[in-house]
């Protein structure tokens, strides 16, 4: 313990120099204000920013991003909140709430939420890392490919809970996205899967040009044949921060979000995407009135919100003690760091001691820095709410294009992004909901390579996911969510499960 | 719009034609994959070829999509409703102006130069607002050249990104 | 409105002028790194071009344009107009593996580009789990080929280097059918290397370097000429009693056919004197990079080089069991 704090006070000592906080700041303000641009989520945003701190020195530019990390995340929850469009898989699951609570009036109260909730889950998360970042590795390590497909096995599970109207149609939507992950070449043969022989297919579907194009121009083509829906979020603003009353129903959404976000961020191979629906599941199973959710319930926002940046944080525990990075974003970190001449590895926290703690002590300040930017900037974004749809709309759509092309330099992406608009419209027609496909979608590249791996490893033996006890335990959790979720709507509740 | 048992009972006919338009939706879709999958190798469980998932998955949506179909036969739900295509085609179109205009392209005959963000910046912007209802043109044009005038400070000076402003005429 | 006018004006008033001379290079250079920003091949990309922009007068940008094992980017690259100002920074992969592995490519390494240089070679390294029965490389091949059932072989997925130097050992080995589990990038495939799900694998070095350092994996051998100053105790495929597995997952400048000589020798020159700048051998030099030789650094030794690898990889690659 007071090992912890003679290091956690090193780090403070890096962290809180002049130069490294003022670093902390502009990343932060900067990855706000890029993540928060329409289409532009933290991935796209860290491969954007990443050059502009390779003329610091590698403390300072671990800090700078760090900072551009966190700042994108809420940007891009911002954007879920605002005009219902993630940045990212974990920000889906704040458009059906967020987004529901901005068209009653609530923005402001959903930003501060997300805020609020963000920096208390940042700051267990810190905690976290500093006191057992070591011993929590090996929580990584014990996940292999057979456990992880029970994982994401139970991840679908969640997807089904997630949805507003009928079960079934949530089904077809699960397994649509988990179809459309498969489109691109095969990993293992390097065979090209449903491409129509298209070359820029051939590395799949972007999730970006997919979520932008469903969410994001669909939901431009719905608002434009409803002039008057449209107009609700500009009308109403209401309170700006949350009331006592708002933060009381937060705070255990809150924590229970932070534990759940925190743990699934450790995992390796993206197990922080699972975070914010894994919460939203339990939220919404312990509520009293489950029918507030997709309706604009806080807790909705309040507790993925905190699974996220717990997960976002604690995502670092196996690349600052194992040299591995568990998803995109920290295979970003990891070249920042090896352009920097510090090559990630099991050797970091004791041949850099500075650098380690600096960056865990960054975390923390980084969280701070974000609510202390972001408080006042509610204001600011609510009223660009105010902004009349016909001028709104086009920016977005600027704003989408040009993000869309910067994040791989392709036109094509753009022009895919107006195809998946289409296909999102479509969806909306026929009375489908988006979210459960992108789960699917995110869920579905996992599940297959890690089926794949598990069965080679296994000679071909489903035994394998029962054998192994954790495995076990995932698949039994599955099963349980799907006959709770299944088991009401079966008998009195049948009504609700064809209708809307 | 809830169901009860009385009306479920009597009678089959079409009584939801989202649903049945999403039903058949379904089943659109998996007949595109499955057909496109028919080559890939489906191989075994100890070795899974690149086929299995993705025809396990089409016929499992062929599935669903049949259900969703026989259940708007049997229970009342919504109507599809009407397109606006004014919506598509601007918006849409918009954005895939903008793809093809931002570093050139060509098709067999289509040739389109590289006009860069100077060009396609305001393409979009005007384009895409001529979808409202309530477009007002001069306040469009003005705002087209002030959102393409940000995202180049921004995008091309801020941030350093390597998007192409005005080749043609600037060379960058 | 009015400034916005006047400045495209004045623009086109600088433009105009500078476009009738012809002093290469008069505007910023594109340099197409086909991977995601922070790979291996762009950071290489970006500490050689930081000091080429010096000795050019001109800013190198570097433009990330990820896709299709890095075959997108490089087919923007080599097919933009010959004038210079589009450079691309490709690997062993783009410019050796491709054709074999990539039957549509739409780009000729061999005959189709101008090749400027390499910038630097990064070693192979055979890695396996900490508990592999093998001790070192002579019973790794006996174990290998004994027990080809059991083992498993991990890469980081088709077309990457991982793969490709992998299929090239086994193919050396006669097990070209050997358990091969992919993953998405050398993360997820080290992850599992470390807890021991999967038996051995072939990487780059500066994946694995600190893994083995660590000794949290063990290293049988660096498949280069010597031994790396990274990892001293690791011998050579040579000395260990594999000499023919010899391969470099090598990064190197190439641009479309046609360059005027003027910006090939400029742009061969401003490589030249970055490889030779104290700062840049130094960052390179911990990476794990073998620096080029003289012969290397130009456009005919690189080319030379492409085409030894893509010799060497082509009848392993296309006789993989892809289905």
């Amino acid at each position: 313990m007071t090992e912890m704090f003679a290091n956690l006070s090193l780090g403070f000592g890096v962290a809180l120099t002049l130069k490294n906080i003022a670093l902390c700041f502009t990343g932060c303000l900067v990855g706000t204000l890029i993540g928060v641009l329409p289409g532009v989520g933290p991935i796209a945003t860290i491969a954007m920013l990443l050059p502009i701190t390779f003329g610091l020195d590698p403390v300072g530019a671990l800090i700078m991003l760090a900072g551009i990390y966190y700042g994108a995340q809420y940007g891009g929850s911002t954007t879920a909140i605002l005009v219902n469009i993630p940045g990212e898989a974990t920000a889906v699951v704040t458009t059906l709430d967020g987004h529901q609570m901005a068209k009653q009036g609530r923005a402001g109260v959903a930003l501060g939420t997300a805020a609020i909730g963000s920096f208390v889950a940042g700051c267990f998360a810190t905690l976290i890392i500093a006191a057992l970042g070591a011993p929590l590795t090996k929580l990584a390590l014990l996940f292999g490919p057979a456990e992880y497909f029970s994982l994401m096995v139970m991840g679908l599970c969640f997807a089904v809970v997630l949805a507003r109207g009928s079960i079934l149609k949530a089904f077809c939507m699960i397994m649509l996205g988990l179809l459309l992950s498969t489109v691109g070449t095969d990993l293992e043969t390097g065979q090209e899967r449903m491409t129509f022989g298209f070359p820029p297919l051939s590395d799949g579907i972007d999730f970006a040009v997919l979520a932008m194009g469903v969410f994001g121009f669909a939901e431009v083509l719905r608002n434009l044949e409803n002039p008057e829906t449209r107009d609700v979020v500009r009308t109403k603003i209401g309170r700006l921060l949350p009331s006592w009353e708002d933060i009381k129903q937060s705070i255990a959404p809150c924590l229970r979000g932070t534990f759940i976000g925190g743990t699934l961020g450790i995992l390796p191979g993206n197990g922080a995407v699972l975070g914010p629906f894994a919460s939203y599941t339990i939220e919404k199973k312990l509520a009293k009135d489950p029918s507030r959710f997709g309706r604009g319930a806080i807790e909705g926002v309040a507790g993925p919100e905190s699974a996220n940046n717990a997960g976002a944080q604690t995502a670092f525990i196996p690349l600052l003690t194992l040299g591995i990075p568990p998803n995109a974003v920290m295979a970003l970190m990891v070249g920042a760091m090896t352009i920097h001449g510090i090559i990630p590895g099991p050797q970091v926290m004791t041949k850099n001691p500075d650098l380690f703690w600096g960056m865990i002590a960054s975390m923390w300040i980084g969280n701070l820095m974000l609510l202390i930017i972001n408080l006042p900037l509610v204001g600011v974004w609510v009223k660009l709410l105010q902004v009349p749809y016909r001028l709104m709309f086009p920016a977005i759509l600027i704003f989408c294009s040009i993000g869309i092309y910067s994040v791989n330099n392709q036109p094509v992406d753009v022009a895919f992004t107006a195809l998946f608009g289409l296909f999102g419209y479509l969806l909306i027609k026929l009375g489908f909901e988006p979210a459960p496909m992108l789960l699917g979608f995110v869920l579905g590249k996992l599940m297959e390579e890690k089926l794949r791996q598990a069965l080679i490893i296994s000679r071909g033996s489903f035994m394998t996911f029962i054998e192994r006890p954790i495995s076990a335990g995932l698949l039994l959790v599955a099963v349980a969510i799907l006959v709770i979720a299944l088991l009401p709507s079966m008998s009195k509740k049948r009504d609700e499960v064809f209708t809307e | 719009m809830s169901l009860n048992k009385i009306e479920a009972a009597r009678g089959w006919r079409v009584r939801s034609t989202q649903d049945l338009a999403a039903g058949l939706f379904m089943i659109a879709l998996a007949g595109l994959a499955l057909f496109l999958s028919r080559d890939l190798a489906t191989g075994t469980l100890r070795q899974i070829g690149p086929g299995m998932l993705p025809k396990a998955f089409a016929w499992i949506c062929a599935g669903l999509g049949a259900l969703l179909a026989v259940n708007s036969l049997r229970y009342n739900g919504e109507k599809l409703s009407g397109w606006s295509w004014r919506g598509v085609l601007f918006v849409l179109g918009a954005a895939v102006v903008f793809g093809l205009t931002i570093r050139g392209f060509e098709i067999g005959p289509l040739k389109v130069p590289q006009l860069g963000m100077l060009v396609s910046g305001p393409l979009v912007v005007l384009i895409s607002g001529l979808a409202a209802e309530d477009v007002r043109l001069k306040e469009l044009v003005i705002f087209a050249i002030a959102m393409t005038t940000g995202c180049a400070l921004l995008f091309k000076y801020a941030l350093g990104l390597p998007i192409p402003l005005a080749p043609w005429l600037l060379g960058i | 409105m009015k400034t916005l006018a006047l400045g495209l004006a004045a623009a086109l008033a600088l433009a105009l002028p500078a476009q009738a001379q012809s002093k290469y290079p008069e505007r910023p250079i594109t340099m197409i790194v086909p991977f995601a920003a922070g790979g291996p091949t762009d950071i290489i990309a970006r500490i050689v071009s930081e000091n080429m922009s010096k000795t050019l007068g001109q800013q190198i940008v570097v433009e990330n344009v990820a896709g299709a094992g890095g075959t997108t980017g490089i087919t923007r690259a080599v097919t933009a107009a010959p004038d210079g100002y589009t450079i691309a920074m490709g690997h062993l992969g783009t410019f050796s593996a491709a054709p074999a592995t990539y039957p549509g490519l739409k780009y000729d390494p061999i005959n189709g580009m101008q090749t400027i240089g390499l910038a630097g070679g990064t070693p192979i390294l055979i890695v396996a789990k900490k508990a592999f029965a093998p001790k070192d490389l002579k019973e790794f091949v006996t174990f290998v080929k004994a027990n080809a059932d059991k083992v498993n072989e991990a890469h980081a997925g088709v077309g990457s280097v991982s793969w490709t130097t992998c299929t090239l050992l086994k193919g050396q080995l006669g097990v070209p059918k050997l358990n091969s589990v992919a993953y998405r990038g050398t993360g997820p495939a080290l992850n599992d290397l470390v807890s021991g799900q999967v038996d051995f694998m072939c990487d780059q070095i500066v994946s694995v370097a600190e893994q083995i350092k660590a000794g949290t994996i063990k290293a049988y051998a660096v498949a280069s000429a010597a031994r790396s100053p990274a990892l001293p105790d690791v011998p050579t495929t040579k000395e260990a009693g594999l000499p023919e597995y010899q391969i470099e997952a090598w990064n190197g400048i190439a641009a479309p056919k046609g360059l005027p000589k003027e910006a090939v020798d400029k742009l061969v020159d401003a490589l030249d004197k970055a490889l030779n700048d104290e700062t840049v051998k130094k960052r390179l030099l911990d990476l794990g990079t073998v620096l080029p030789t003289k012969e290397e650094r130009t456009p005919a030794g690189f080319a030379a080089l492409i085409k030894r690898d893509a010799d060497k990889l082509s009848p392993v690659l296309s006789a993989a069991p892809k289905q």
